[in-house]
């Protein structure tokens, strides 16, 4: 048996281009209008799930699941998005995605899914996901599945993965400095919490669509709800930042006389 | 009473990084506010020298985890050690700087414990005696304050949101804490670092200024033609004149990837963002960029920011920016470098 | 990259796909079409009503395509009467669908002009003296009138307020949910893949593009979708559509003249806002006397609010945008409106001749559905149930055709759908409602009244006479501003706006006299903002530019330049001298606008400038 079993986990996020505004409802905070804005995949956990998927065709045999927890609704909507980028097959959990759901209780339902996805080899085992979320943006989840599932090598912040002649896996993590840590991990089954990578974003591919949409809807049909909420935080407040700034607009400055209010203005401490 | 545990890693001299001080900062307000007591945990292959920058910060005990093991920065070593803290100290809040190594390990830890976490505080404080948290949601575009009744409770505090700890007085003994390590803890190997080309210079995290390009600096000129060169001169002719840092909207480093040839210097890490980065910066200076939400929620810790653009109507102009200057980047920043370099 | 390719020749590189249904455009017409075809492919008992000729053994294999994000993007808030809508769910309760409502007030107001900037004929200032002077005995207030009641062909009785993007939405989800068909946004279309006369499926839009089409770094190749069946709702300007149109040209006598720019916010009302949830307002006469307006209230305190610009509006000064900023500032709406915030933004263009704009409905291997198919009723005002109500019809033929064995030829689609359509009531009020704008071509007061007789005699009386294509409509500026703007300042304006590479529109209209917009920075705001404050639009790369200047020296010869200053999202700029317009893919709304509005003729109604398929534009379902 050769390949990688990729499992993904990755939820949805708002349109990073919409308007976002706190509302706090009986169960705690969450966002106005939730259920009305358009979703995405997270922005990271795409990254992942393209990884995934680019890693999958390069190693024979190996298969990729995207494991997401989210509304079903909502799930559903992005799905017919994500769908056409590359071939996957879908485990979907049916419960609210928000920034204000607790980390610790999306991880048990997760590692729970992941558990039961049949024949999937621990040995052959790499868990994907998003370094952080644009929700949450915690980046604790992942680990949190990890360590549910017994995983010790754990990587954040990933851009790179290279599988090495003997077997082994080189991973470039991002720290501080702008650099990249390079370590060498034994093999399978290891986890990678994915930052931007280099890979660009798939084209879409109506083949790939129709392949896939065959398993995400009896997937999404067959989701199960997980308990998940606050759990034991109380949020005392949910505010939006003030942004608003008196900008001073300069139209009519020649090149030179901004060069020197810009040089003024670095050089003072 | 709560027992709060300062908790951080060493460099490789075995001091602490600065985050870390600052993370005490907020420890040791916690604990006042508490009336908790404060322990103080640190790590590393080499703990010595932390000991004597963590005088005066009024703890309890201070706990050590020495070894070899510990000199990279490997999850399951890293995690052993933190847990091994922890549990010696008997924590009921735990308080750590967000750096890359524990922000990799944390959450792991406080699972272990049957604890809970929470990151990138930019607040950590006592209200009515008990530990608050403030973070920022969705990508830096709102802001909370919450408690919990879970412990231990996990909380790294974000660089930049605290002052750094000055130590004062003795250094405090070191308790040894023990750590055992399995093979299966072993699996992975530290290699090393590496940085991108020229990356070293155009990513500066401790920079004063923040410099941020966006596409227009690959878009049509007057001349109706790009001028990709001169673009990459000015720019990195001023990164080098003013020491500053690096950064891009994220059409830019779409265009990188999309094979374009733009910028050989410009990668993912320098996109700042709703899907990249939010530097701490005292001043950020954005060319050629618009200045649109999803770019500017990454701006969020940029104190003074000032843009240079063609369009009044930018979004800097909206609010976003203290000065907008209505010009051609490419004159002014010409401009700007031949003052710099007239300066020295 | 061809708009239509014909005669499709083999590219090595081409992948294609074979499905029984391809289906372009996900408006209601499609809504209409699948669900009711959805509901007829499968037994109780889930076992195949049909079988697919592609995949033996499974229902037919249907698949839809639409050119936005996300199925509900880019499309406009509504009044509906609902009847067809209401057939295919019978049960349906507004509230599962968010921001919808059922009507419970309507009003039609005719709104003065306050500032005595907009252009007013004689006639029409005539009748303004008479009712300031009649003010003491009229109900006029805030420079409006309330008429008495509104005409039974306006009423909206029983009908919904909505939002189409939810709707799209929530159709949407019935659909996927159900499993029968395929919805796949973000996914634009090329054209028709036409063979000897026969249309045989489509071609997806190239991806790995630089601008102008040429392969660049992850080329790949539109797919070719063949299908049994082809079913096309891309709406007016939709490249599939306007391809077909092109090919097989329009029934005798049928034209495509009859255009408008529709223009809305949705606003979050301010506090105190008493417009009862509900609320239909019409207006006309203001911010000029050819644009309509109107204003609906959703639940929860959320209006739709917004103004169509005509083709028989004459001005070369065609900003739908600054228009529709003085139409919300106007004292009738601005007391409801004040203090409340811009939610959503959007733009589109309007096909209103109806009836008389009907395409080749069907031929071999497609059909023809929604407002590109002629559905729009412009007496009524009403579009989306006619558009849903066509696509039922199509899909109850489909039906009939595939349990019967029976190919999609244009004689069986003829027989299946066009009969269908024929007989109903989508047909028998299109006629009544065919020449009801005529009079709009003689002026704003001969056009009411050619409305209001159509309306009353069913259509048997009309006022005016056959629309010239509207390229040949518009005025000089010379001539729309006579007796207002001397024509040596409108010299100077345009030498000033060129040296600045601005539109006109903006100095045009303050030399008329109307009034600085003074933004308040949540709903008064600059268009910029508007389009990221409430567009939100994207343009994703490796793409094409969908907006092509086909002959640029024809371009660099055209006076007017009606594209730059009717542009919905200022996405067309006056570029470099002696050059086209530029386009800027990342502003565009996809409105269409400028397809229509270009005055510059190749050959027949052809104009210079292309607007092909493209990807990308609001990113915003509440519209």
């Amino acid at each position: 048996m050769s390949g990688y079993h990729v499992v993904v986990c990755g939820s949805i996020v708002p349109d990073p281009l919409q308007t976002l505004e706190p509302i706090t409802g009986p169960t705690g905070p969450s966002l106005k209008n939730e259920m009305m804005l358009p979703a995405v995949l997270d922005p990271w956990a795409a990254q992942a799930l393209f990884e995934a998927a680019a890693l999958a065709q390069k190693a024979p045999g190996s298969k990729v699941w995207l494991v997401a927890l989210g509304p079903k609704a909502k799930l559903q909507q992005v799905m017919m998005a994500v769908g056409q980028k590359v071939p996957f097959e879908l485990v979907a959990v049916d419960g609210p995605a928000g920034g204000f759901v607790d980390a610790h209780e999306t991880a048990a339902a997760l590692a729970e899914a992941v558990q039961a996805i049949p024949g999937l080899d621990r040995a052959r085992l790499l868990l994907f996901g998003g370094w952080e979320s644009g929700s949450r943006g915690a980046g604790v989840t992942l680990q949190l599945v990890g360590e549910r599932l017994g995983l010790q090598d754990q990587f954040q912040g990933v851009d790179q993965l290279t599988p090495q002649p003997d077997g082994s896996l080189e991973i470039l993590e991002r720290v501080e400095g702008g650099k990249h840590q390079v370590s060498v991990v034994a093999g399978p089954p290891a986890l990678l919490g994915w930052a931007t990578g280099n890979l660009p974003e798939p084209r879409n591919n109506p083949q790939v669509g129709m392949a896939n949409m065959k398993g995400i809807m009896p997937a999404l049909q067959k989701a199960k709800p997980a308990k998940v909420g606050a759990a034991d935080a109380q949020y005392l407040a949910v505010q939006l930042p003030k942004q608003q700034r008196e900008t001073r607009v300069v139209k009519d400055l020649t090149p030179d006389a901004i060069a020197a209010e810009l040089v003024e203005w670095i050089s003072k401490d | 009473m709560e027992t709060i545990l300062f908790l951080s890693h060493t460099e490789p001299d075995g001091a602490l990084p600065r985050a870390a001080l600052e993370a005490l900062t907020a420890a040791r307000a916690l604990a006042q506010g508490t009336k908790g007591q404060l322990v103080l945990g640190v790590f590393g292959a080499e703990t010595a020298g932390a000991a004597a920058q963590l005088a005066g910060a009024g703890a309890q005990r201070a706990l050590a985890v020495t070894s070899p093991e510990l000199a990279a920065a490997r999850y399951a070593s890293d995690a052993a050690a933190a847990e091994a803290l922890a549990r010696a100290a008997g924590a009921t809040v735990v308080v750590a700087p967000s750096t890359s190594r524990l922000a990799r390990v944390l959450a792991g830890v406080s699972h272990r414990l049957g604890g809970k976490i929470d990151t990138h505080a930019t607040g950590v404080a006592a209200q009515d005696g008990a530990p608050t948290v403030t973070r920022w949601f969705y990508r830096q575009r709102m802001e909370a304050t919450l408690r919990r009744a879970a412990r231990p409770w996990f909380v790294t505090v974000d660089a930049g949101t605290q002052p750094a700890f000055r130590a004062e007085g003795a250094a405090p003994a070191l308790e040894a804490v023990p750590l055992a390590l399995a093979d299966a803890q072993r699996r992975t190997r530290v290699t090393g670092f590496r940085a991108p080309e020229a990356q070293a210079q155009t990513i500066r995290p401790d920079a004063k200024l923040l410099f941020v390009a966006g596409a227009g600096w690959t878009k049509k000129q007057a001349d109706g033609k790009p001028h990709l060169d001169q673009a990459e001169q000015l720019i990195l002719g001023f990164l080098g004149k003013a020491k500053a840092s690096l950064g891009s909207s994220k059409s830019m480093t779409d265009l990188a990837t999309e094979g374009h040839g733009v910028m050989g210097f410009m990668t993912h890490l320098n996109q700042v963002g709703q899907t990249g980065s939010t530097p701490r910066h005292a001043k950020g200076l954005a060319t050629c960029c618009h200045g649109e939400e999803p770019h500017v929620v990454g701006w969020r810790f940029i104190n003074e920011r000032r843009a240079v653009n063609l369009d009044p109507n930018c979004g800097w102009a909206r609010g976003k920016a203290d000065v907008v200057y209505v010009a051609d980047a490419f004159a002014v920043m010409e401009k700007v470098n031949a003052l710099l370099a007239s300066r020295g | 990259m061809s708009n239509a390719p014909d005669e499709t020749s083999p590219q090595p590189d081409r992948q294609s796909m074979e499905v029984d249904i391809a289906c372009v455009g996900f408006g209601p017409a499609m809504g209409g079409f699948l669900t009711t075809l959805a509901r007829g492919l499968t037994n109780p008992d889930g076992t195949p009503a049909v079988e697919s000729a592609v995949s033996p053994g499974l229902p037919p294999q249907v698949v839809c395509y639409e050119r936005a994000d996300g199925l509900g993007f880019g499309v406009s808030g509504v009044v509906t009467r609902a009847r067809g809508l209401r057939q295919s769910f019978p049960d349906l309760d507004p509230a599962q669908i968010p921001m919808a409502t059922a009507v419970k007030e309507e009003k039609v107001v005719y709104l003065l002009d306050p500032h005595g900037a907009s252009r007013r004929s004689a006639t029409l200032q005539a009748a303004d003296a008479t009712l300031q002077a009649l003010r003491l005995v009229l109900p006029l207030r805030d420079h409006a009138l309330e008429l008495p009641y509104t005409p039974e062909f306006l009423h909206k009785r029983g009908g919904l307020v909505l939002s189409l993007g939810q709707l799209n939405q929530w159709v949407g989800e019935q659909l996927m949910a159900g499993g029968q068909v395929q919805l796949w946004p973000a996914t634009p279309v090329d054209g028709p893949l036409v063979e000897g006369g026969k249309v045989t499926g489509v071609r997806l839009l190239d991806q790995g593009v630089q601008k102008d089409g040429r392969p660049d770094a992850g080329y790949v190749a539109g797919l070719d979708v063949r299908a049994r069946l082809t079913v096309v709702a891309d709406g007016p300007v939709g490249a599939v559509g306007r391809a077909l149109d092109e090919r097989f040209g329009l029934p005798e006598g049928h034209h495509q003249r009859e255009w408008a720019v529709g223009m809305k916010v949705v606003v979050d009302l301010p506090e105190g806002c008493a417009l009862p949830e509900g609320t239909v307002l019409h207006t006309i006469g203001y911010p000029e006397p050819e644009i309509f307006g109107f204003l609906y209230v959703h639940p929860g305190r959320v209006a739709s609010v917004g103004i169509f610009v005509p083709s028989w509006m004459g001005s070369p000064v065609r900003t739908s945008y600054l228009y529709l900023q003085h139409f919300l500032q106007h004292p009738y709406l601005w007391k409801h409106l004040q203090g409340g915030k811009l939610r959503s933004w959007g733009a589109k263009s309007l096909q209103e001749s109806g009836r008389r704009g009907e395409p080749q409905l069907v031929g071999d291997g497609f059909a023809r559905i929604g407002e590109g198919s002629g559905t729009t009723n412009v007496l009524t005002g009403s579009g989306v149930d006619e558009a849903w109500t066509s696509g039922t019809l199509l899909a109850e033929g489909v039906l009939e055709l595939l349990r019967a064995g029976k190919p999609f030829t244009k004689e069986n689609l003829d027989a299946a759908y066009v009969a269908r359509r024929r007989a109903s009531w989508l047909e028998e009020e299109g006629r009544v409602a065919e020449k009801a704008r005529d009079g709009f071509g003689r002026g704003f007061v001969t056009g009411l009244l050619g409305m209001a007789l159509s309306g009353m005699t069913k259509g048997l009386v009309n006022l005016g006479s056959e629309p010239v294509p509207s390229h040949e409509r518009f005025e000089s500026l010379e001539e729309w501003y006579a007796g207002k703007i001397p024509g040596t300042e409108i010299d100077r304006l345009r030498a000033e706006c060129k040296a600045k590479n601005t539109s006109l529109h903006a100095a045009l209209m303050k030399a008329a006299g109307w009034p600085d917009i003074v933004y308040d920075g949540q709903l008064l705001v600059s268009h910029q903002d508007a389009l990221l404050m409430g567009g939100k639009v994207q343009a994703p790369a490796g793409y094409a530019d969908h907006v092509v200047f086909r002959q640029p020296a024809v371009c660099a010869r055209c006076g007017s330049r009606t594209c730059i200053e009717i542009c919905s999202a200022q996405a067309i700029a006056p570029g470099e001298p002696g050059q086209p317009p530029a386009f800027d893919r990342e502003k565009c709304v996809h409105c269409g606008a400028c397809l229509w509005n270009c005055t510059q003729v190749l050959e027949g109604e052809t104009t210079n400038l292309a607007f092909r398929a493209g990807a990308g534009g609001l990113h915003s379902a509440e519209n």
